[in-house]
């Protein structure tokens, strides 16, 4: 049986703000103190360091947190808000805290994959949650780090069996590894690889001697963009593709660049990324 | 649509899934095992698993022998899900 990647040094200091009976124990692994009075409140800010995590499941349990900070408290660590959030209190809490992620209508993963998400080694790369804007037709992923990635509606191509994705009904599923919108499936690591070039760097590093070359990166991008290699027509000939992915092109010119860059999407200085 | 391949119950009881999801890394064709919080890639044109870590012995001959059984299934929901990267192609 497998083993679960997991953060043996995982040291934060984890408060969890919560009135619900059973959820602490989906945390248990995390060893939070569980915070469920104004009191606590007020006891674990004084308490808490730059290392801590917060984890909130309760409106009120925040605002008493928001109240004891603006009393004088020292900045906290990393702020979790999966609770419905006004927007007039996030200022406060992106101040306080050295991130936060947050949710308008309940958009984060279940409270036992969130606990496992939190701990594991490969946190960053897997989402716990995210807030789709209809408005800019974007979706803001939070990491397992809490850090944020936004990402374009146009980002999620129609199958090819013509399931298109359903922006009203978003969910993040299977421990933080895919996106649901719908019936529509997206992996969170083809999100990252198009989107977060650390990422890309990362993943480049695994791979394996020719793999590595200008070549490999066109063709991958390529197919990534889903494109034939007559799509460069009448510019650039389909055998000429083929020839530069096959590195038999020693030195591109920067026509022929220029070309790639426009039908590839990307800047130059992007292509050796993927 | 995603399609997830049926598993045994003792398998999906362990959390085991089998999927290939509308958005995918596109480069080769492939399958991914999903356990928890960890995934493998597996190269439906070579059967191989495509990358070293998380440890592939990790993933049980049940779940391996249970998606080889299915191959030309997956292979097909592929072409079907990426017709513009299709199993076989050459270019």
């Amino acid at each position: 049986m497998a083993m679960v990647t997991q953060d043996a040094t995982f040291d934060l200091d984890v408060f969890l703000l919560d009135r619900a009976k059973k959820r602490p124990a989906s945390f248990a692994a995390l060893r939070p103190h569980v915070v469920s009075t104004l009191g606590d409140v007020r006891d674990s800010v004084a308490h808490a360091s730059r290392d801590s995590l917060w984890i909130s499941y309760a409106n009120d349990l925040t605002d008493a947190l928001m109240r004891s900070l603006s009393a004088g408290s020292s900045a906290l660590g990393l702020g979790l808000f999966v609770h419905p959030l006004d927007t007039k209190s996030i200022p406060a809490l992106s101040a306080a805290f050295r991130r936060i992620a947050f949710t308008a209508d309940g958009g984060f993963i279940p409270a036992d994959e969130l606990a496992e998400v939190l701990r594991a080694e490969n946190r960053a790369d897997l989402f716990v949650g995210g807030i789709v804007n209809q408005g800019t037709e974007t979706i803001t992923f939070w990491r397992g780090d809490l850090q944020s990635l936004t990402v374009p509606f146009s980002a999620f191509e129609e199958s090819g069996d013509g399931t298109v994705p359903d922006f009203t009904s978003f969910a993040v599923v299977d421990f933080g590894q895919t996106v649901r919108l719908g019936e529509y499936e997206a992996a969170v690591d083809a999100i990252l690889y198009e989107f977060d070039r650390a990422y890309r760097r990362k993943i480049k590093k695994e791979r394996h001697g020719t793999e590595q070359s200008f070549g490999a990166s066109v063709r991958r991008l390529r197919k990534q963009r889903g494109l034939r290699r007559e799509d460069f027509e009448p510019e650039l000939s389909a055998k000429t593709i083929a020839r530069i992915e096959q590195g038999k092109v020693k030195r591109i010119h920067p026509s022929t660049l220029d070309v790639l860059c426009d039908r590839l999407s990307v800047a130059a200085d992007e292509i050796r990324s993927y | 649509m995603a399609f997830t391949l049926k598993l045994p119950a003792a398998l999906r009881k362990a959390g085991w899934k089998v999927k290939i999801r509308d958005k995918e890394r596109r480069e080769p064709p492939h399958v991914t095992i999903l356990r928890r919080t960890d995934a493998w890639r597996v190269n439906l044109r070579t059967g191989n698993f495509m990358d070293a870590s998380p440890d592939p012995s990790a993933v049980p001959d049940e779940v391996v022998n249970h998606m080889r059984s299915h191959w030309e299934r997956l292979c097909r929901k592929w072409d079907e899900m990426y017709p513009d990267n299709p199993m076989k192609n050459d270019d």
